[in-house]
């Protein structure tokens, strides 16, 4: 593929998102918002455990927060704006990363993947015992939503799903694309080189637990932004949905499903557990057992997921063009 | 005797009783990676698991010995058929396909109950001879509790007498802290993991038929012990026994005399203890590698 | 002019010595090699020059500093570069990223997130250029785990050496190689490290020879001899300890 057809296959692809909401209405849109929050959240990870090789089962901690951060903001700041309240959820997560990463950085492999399974789990019962703060079980709901406003340019209503659905696909877009962008920089090759062998990283003169830390940070407060527009997109945030054990293991499995250590497996990951979830809730509850069936089926047969498919198919498609 | 020593006495029980409980769970979980560097994250699912077969034994046959004897045993079963059939096959792709795939069947056990014996809680009767209290010394003791503690303590001795006297727990012990050396050996290694992984489930299991009687059999209960059993595996260090019996005892008091003191907060409790621990010694109190 | 100075270093394994009382003294732009039978204690030497372990006794001085204790970033930062003996690259990275993360490394840029690094156009040049001269251009685009053994060990040697260190520690570069695969690895070696300070292990007595200005011979932890090729070669303790064995 050329570079032309790729951009223009971009361009394409931004127009259909753009006219989608038009196109299918409503409840396809939400899906989509739905879709595109637990495909950044599932980036955000990704980037810790496909590109540093650090497997983390508390990533909720940092999705929570963020969630959490922006529905306290507006719950407790009047007149707050829309892109602040965002703000707010980012920098919660911020925070928190901050202080949890000096603990966890100088670990790896299993020990990281238990600590970020306690922490989250710490989180997820403060959440449920500091009712007063957080709500408990019923978290914090019904706040309003402020509109997206230039002051004397554009005031747009965020409580419209279509345009709601433009916000969120802007912000999160955005974030994509940083996120993209941080694993071309200098900083992203590091990274991927701590993956492969970061006792030779140290001999070349890098520091790896900095390096992990300023993953660490960034990864956390990409979930914050994926939770605080999912606050905006539910206005509700509860423990259970915020901090529970399956919101960490969700991003692990759609990556892992997606494809890991590539920049699009947990998108297509968000994508096939949307269909997932969207069919079998149609036939059964037991949603969790073939969520729990895929995940066992696609780590023994294909443990690099869809994206490692394609790739693989990509290779034979050239392998058979050049013979 | 004073009504508040008694009060405190009798939380002590409840608190050993669930420490001996919490251990029987973690012991198997830290042997478990100890011996190969697995991280069973279906291990509290196969701890209720078992709680399950258990009700299914005493519907059929009425008798809770029989429950107490076969489920584990079972449960064992389904441990070991995932070792050899799933476990082994990930193995090329490290510990984080370990860890995805126990996630995976943990998910699948814990729905797959819901699939079979719905969500409704199940009671789990205890035998006869086990209810009530029995007078020492001036003080009642509830006769179930002292029973689990009398059978975790023996379990216990048996583990000790099997890892320090026996040729088998000379070589698992060596594998926990060298299992290169014993593959060099010339041990039939994956017969050994295979006999670990097993009596690791087992115990698991004994615990989840031995709780039953007290929290009943619900599709919650690996959430508590899954979490308090992590957390004791990682305080007390990756794959040390010693560790894990001394953390357990301690989060068993804290859990039952927290719920005394703190109600609400007991369960932030056994995690601050770990935040805590773990500020302080990063590879857990008794653990020297990750 | 010394650059690199061990006073009195010992290093036990619980209670088992490994190194006893080393004194090794290294000139600055010397070619200078240490050999001895196995478990001599030459990596473990290494090991603690480049910080991979704490000294249980005495010190390390690098460029009149003392780093005894001092992490492997730490060292490298003053100028250490280290290969393995086990060859040790980012096997699922290209050759070419392989070379720019030294490359980067020795550039200083570490904490860039703010520019594309394809886009870097001096760090590409040096890169490729350090490819060319060691037979990798070609090999750019494979991955490091997927090259033959020859060109995996040059890249192991080279990325201690794109870091452009004053001190190159070669841990037994030439390990496993076939004849031909050494021959053309010291060639490589000596064109590398022209005008630089080299301190290498090495089995092979032909090469050893043939580079090394000076020759340490480390026996069971401590050091027998020093000095030039022609010296070692007829120092009797030498013979009678070492090198008459090795003709065996």
């Amino acid at each position: 593929m050329n570079k032309k057809t790729k951009s223009l296959l971009w361009i394409a692809g931004a127009l259909f998102l753009l006219i989608y909401p038009r196109l299918f209405g409503i409840y396809y849109a939400n899906i989509v918002v739905t879709f595109a929050v637990y495909a950044l959240f599932a980036s955000s990870l990704n980037l810790l455990l496909g590109f540093t090789g650090l497997l983390s089962f508390g990533h909720a901690m940092y999705f929570g927060t963020g969630a959490y951060g922006t529905a306290l903001a507006l719950t407790h700041i009047p007149g707050l704006p829309l892109i602040p309240a965002v703000l707010a959820g980012l920098l919660a997560s911020l925070v928190l990363a901050l202080c949890i990463a000096p603990l966890v950085v100088r670990v790896s492999g299993n020990a990281f993947a238990m600590m970020h399974m306690a922490f989250g789990q710490l989180m997820f019962v403060l959440a449920l015992k500091l009712r007063d703060v957080t709500g408990g079980e019923d978290g914090i709901g019904g706040f309003d939503i402020p509109p997206f406003s230039i002051p004397g340019v554009i005031s747009l209503d965020m409580t419209d799903p279509i345009l709601f659905y433009y916000f969120a696909m802007t912000v999160i877009i955005g974030s994509l694309w940083l996120l993209w962008f941080f694993t071309k920089t200098p900083f992203g090759q590091i990274m991927v080189a701590v993956r492969d062998n970061a006792k030779r990283v140290d001999y070349l003169g890098y520091r790896v637990p900095h390096t992990k830390a300023v993953v660490y940070v960034i990864a956390g407060c990409f979930a914050g932004v994926a939770g605080s527009i999912y606050a905006l997109f539910q206005n509700l945030v509860a423990a259970y949905d915020a901090y529970g054990i399956l919101t960490s293991f969700v991003p692990v499995m759609m990556t892992m499903v997606g494809g890991v250590g590539q920049f699009f497996g947990p998108i297509y990951g968000a994508a096939i557990f949307g269909l997932i979830d969207e069919f079998t809730t149609r036939f059964t509850d037991r949603v969790e057992l073939v969520l729990g069936l895929v995940l066992v089926l696609v780590i023994m047969y294909a443990p690099y997921g869809f994206a490692g498919f394609i790739t693989k198919m990509r290779l034979r498609w050239a392998a058979r063009k050049a013979a | 005797m004073d009504a508040s020593v008694a009060m405190y006495v009798a939380q002590g029980i409840h608190g050993l009783a669930y420490g001996m409980i919490l251990f029987l769970v973690a012991s198997g979980l830290t042997l478990i990676f100890g011996m190969m560097g697995v991280l069973n994250l279906a291990h509290a699912a196969f701890f209720m698991l078992s709680a399950y077969f258990g009700y299914q034994m005493l519907a059929w046959t009425g008798s809770f010995w029989l429950a107490l004897l076969v489920a584990p045993v079972l449960t064992a079963v389904f441990g070991i058929l995932m070792e050899r059939f799933l476990l082994k096959k990930v193995h090329a792709f490290g510990h984080m396909g370990e860890l995805i795939l126990t996630v995976g069947v943990s998910l699948i056990v814990l729905d797959g109950v819901k699939a079979v014996w719905g969500t409704e809680s199940l009671p789990l009767k205890m035998p006869p001879i086990l209810e009530g209290l029995v007078q020492i010394g001036g003080m009642q003791y509830p006769i179930y509790r002292l029973f689990i503690i009398a059978m975790a303590l023996m379990l216990l001795a048996i583990l000790s007498l099997v890892l320090y006297k026996t040729r088998l727990g000379m070589v698992v012990r060596a594998a926990v802290s060298d299992a290169e050396m014993v593959n060099a050996l010339g041990i039939n290694v994956p017969l050994v993991f295979m006999c670990v992984f097993g009596v690791g489930t087992w115990m698991a299991g004994v615990a989840g038929v031995a709780i039953a009687p007290i929290l009943t059999v619900f599709p919650g209960l690996a959430d508590q012990m899954g979490m308090d059993a992590f957390v004791v595996v990682v305080v007390g260090g990756f794959g040390s026994l010693g560790g894990a019996f001394l953390v357990s005892i301690i989060g068993g008091l804290i859990s039952s005399y927290g719920v005394q003191f703190l109600s609400q907060y007991a369960a932030v409790l056994m995690f601050v203890f770990m935040a805590v621990a773990l500020a302080i010694k990063p590879m857990g109190l008794f653990g020297e590698r990750e | 002019m010394t650059i690199l100075e061990t006073r009195s270093l010992s290093h036990d394994f619980g209670g088992l010595q490994v190194l006893t009382d080393v004194n090794l003294q290294v000139v600055a732009g010397e070619r200078h090699a240490i050999i001895g039978p196995n478990g001599a204690g030459k990596t473990t030497l290494f090991n603690n020059i480049t910080g991979t372990y704490t000294p249980s006794q005495g010190q390390v001085y690098f460029k009149d500093k003392n780093i005894t204790g001092a992490g492997p970033c730490k060292i490298q930062r003053l100028g250490m570069g280290r290969s393995f003996q086990i060859t040790s690259t980012f096997d699922r990275l290209t050759a070419f990223q392989n070379i720019r993360l030294a490359v980067l490394s020795q550039k200083g840029i570490r904490f860039n997130l703010f520019r594309f690094v394809d886009q870097m156009d001096e760090v590409t040049r040096d890169t490729v250029e350090i490819l060319k001269r060691i037979n990798l251009f070609e090999d750019r685009f494979t991955l490091a785990g997927n090259l033959s053994y020859g060109k995996h060990r040059s890249l192991e040697i080279s990325m201690a050496l794109a870091t452009n260190p004053d001190l190159v520690m070669l841990d037994e570069p030439t390990a496993g190689m076939s004849v031909d695969e050494t021959h053309y690895a010291v060639g490589l070696i000596r064109r590398l490290t022209e005008g630089k300070t080299v301190v290498i292990i090495e089995h092979d007595m032909e090469v050893v020879f043939s580079l090394a200005d000076r020759i340490t011979v480390l026996h069971h932890g401590t050091i027998l001899a020093t000095g030039t090729p022609d010296e070692i070669q007829q120092n009797p303790n030498v013979q009678t300890a070492y090198l008459g064995q090795m003709e065996d």
